[in-house]
């Protein structure tokens, strides 16, 4: 993970189509677009998992219903807790049968139509109500041995005793490489993560809308609708101030801003 | 084992608006989805075809747009969908309703059982699964929340009431609507949807099911909506406590206890 800091590669998030499209033939061959593009930059496509719970095609479905070509340095798939265990292996087999590596495991986002993995369905002895990212970890850890590289996300909004205990037991799971939540400032809790850290990659995720407000409820404290962001200009800051950490790009636009990201690392 | 599964197309959002007019929902602008509930029945059908074999037709009253919720019932396994669509079916009640989803399954022929979700969440009746059952003279259990055991013959089912339980056996055919806990729905693949796309869905009118016109759309309903008005609005008061961690767990445990909570 650490090579692609070095070289320059972005995490381009792709969100793949909603299952209640209307356009599902446009959305895909929209998708196809975006992946290619992130392909021919060398980047790296960071395909999410039915973001905010809602349902959405796999990005590993697509992949293989599309015939997209699979760079496995270029690929990373989010996965999250809210799957039955069929479907959980459904989308390990299809990752390793196409030479995806990365993955990225969190516990997500759940809705009324979105199965949740269950204690039992993942080996978890004892006392456990329910399946969080470690469990997660630890199982792909265990019946996917040395097939693929676990990330796990970090939190710097959350009271930091905890989330560091957490990302701990995450670690201890299996993850070797860590994303965080957008980041829009220097922020105390991340430098203290790289310090804590040091030979762990650590990607910062930089917020690409222009809505700075919707991030309002993440970083825990009111951001006024009329606030003037620069997305762009803030990547370059954030570039400066963690020169040595990788990047994920959310809700980048592929029309306005796409051709602007690559002359934005120093 | 022949198995239809009667679904309706809901407005997406609980802040739906009712005509003054004609009482009825305004359903332009908002957004259509399968209601809720009928996805687990055609789970439940999809279930019980893959285990005693046979096949699953997805069964809709209502306007073009409704093709969606079909064609997802497709992509989730069902094996082929027929929409009820014709403008003499518009104004249908309950009892309308579940007269020409009942000679629709007449003219299917053959059927076994028939599945439909507890409810609608925009009518919220309850009341065409047993209608169903009324006009084709079929036997049914409502509010099942697991099916224990079935064959070619007969099927039987565990059924959730106000003081329990009931486990009841049926001969075919018969009308089951289904809770929540029945099942977990799939969800669909894109493989399932992209398939769904290609499949012809027959529309068939008043006419193509022989329904008699005096007994579809408004005149065959004899349900008057009078009034129709939004539940008042719920008086919350929020009370804050505040004082050391010690004396505000005190406190909220007196509140509680005072509340007969706790």
């Amino acid at each position: 993970m650490k090579h692609r800091i070095q070289k320059k590669m972005y995490h381009v998030e792709i969100l793949p189509p909603k299952q209640d499209t209307e356009k599902l033939e446009a959305d895909l061959e929209l998708f196809a677009e975006k992946y290619n593009r992130v392909m021919e930059s060398v980047y790296c496509a960071s395909i999410t998992d039915n973001a905010m719970g809602n349902l959405a095609f796999q990005g590993t479905e697509i992949i293989e219903e599309l015939g997209l070509e699979v760079n496995p340095e270029q690929v990373m798939i989010h996965l999250n807790t809210f799957h039955t265990k069929q479907d959980l292996h459904n989308i390990l087999d299809i990752c390793k049968s196409r030479g995806i590596k990365y993955l990225l495991i969190i516990s997500g986002d759940g809705s009324d139509r979105l199965p949740r993995l269950q204690p039992s369905d993942v080996q978890v002895k004892g006392v456990v109500e329910s399946v969080t990212s470690v469990e997660l970890l630890k199982y792909i850890k265990d019946e996917y041995p040395d097939t693929f590289v676990l990330g796990a996300a970090f939190n710097p909004y959350e009271p930091p005793e905890h989330e560091f205990e957490k990302l701990q037991r995450k670690l201890k799971a299996g993850a070797s490489f860590i994303i965080t939540q957008p980041i829009i400032k220097k922020n105390d809790i991340v430098d203290e993560l790289l310090e804590k850290y040091p030979d762990v990659p650590v990607i910062i995720e930089a917020w690409m809308s222009k809505k700075i407000h919707l991030l309002s409820d993440a970083v825990g404290y009111e951001i006024p609708e009329d606030t003037q962001f620069d997305p762009i200009e803030t990547l370059k800051m954030l570039h400066k101030i963690y020169p040595a950490c990788g990047v994920y790009l959310s809700l980048l636009g592929f029309k306005t801003q796409y051709h602007l990201i690559k002359e934005t690392w120093i | 084992m022949k198995i239809v599964v009667c679904i309706k197309q809901v407005p997406a959002t609980s802040e739906a608006k009712i005509d003054p007019e004609t009482k009825r929902i305004v359903r332009e602008g908002l957004k259509a989805i399968m209601n809720p509930f009928d996805i687990y029945a055609v789970e439940e059908g999809i279930q019980l075809r893959d285990k005693f074999g046979g096949e699953v037709i997805v069964l809709s009253m209502g306007p073009e747009k409704a093709l969606l919720s079909l064609r997802e019932a497709i992509s989730l396994g069902a094996d082929r969908a027929i929409l009820l669509s014709d403008k003499a079916f518009g104004g249908s009640d309950t009892w309308a309703t579940s007269y020409t989803l009942a000679k629709a399954i007449d003219k299917i022929g053959d059927v076994d059982l028939v599945i439909c979700g507890k409810q609608a969440i925009d009518g919220d009746t309850a009341q065409v699964g047993p209608g169903i059952a009324a006009h084709l003279d079929w036997v049914q259990a409502t509010y099942v929340m697991r099916v224990e055991d079935a064959d070619s013959k007969s099927i039987k089912v565990k059924r959730m009431h106000e003081d329990g339980y009931d486990i009841c056996e049926m001969d075919f055919p018969a009308v089951i609507t289904v809770l929540k806990d029945i099942n977990i729905p799939r969800v669909p693949t894109l493989k399932g949807c992209l398939a769904s796309l290609k499949i012809e869905i027959p529309v068939w009118t008043h006419a193509d099911i022989g329904a008699a016109i005096e007994k579809i759309g408004l005149d065959g309903s004899p349900t008057r909506v009078v009034k129709t008005a939004p539940p008042p609005p719920r008086n919350i008061i929020t009370q804050r406590i505040e004082g050391s961690p010690q004396d505000c767990a005190r406190q909220l445990v007196r509140e509680l206890r005072i509340r007969s909570i706790l």
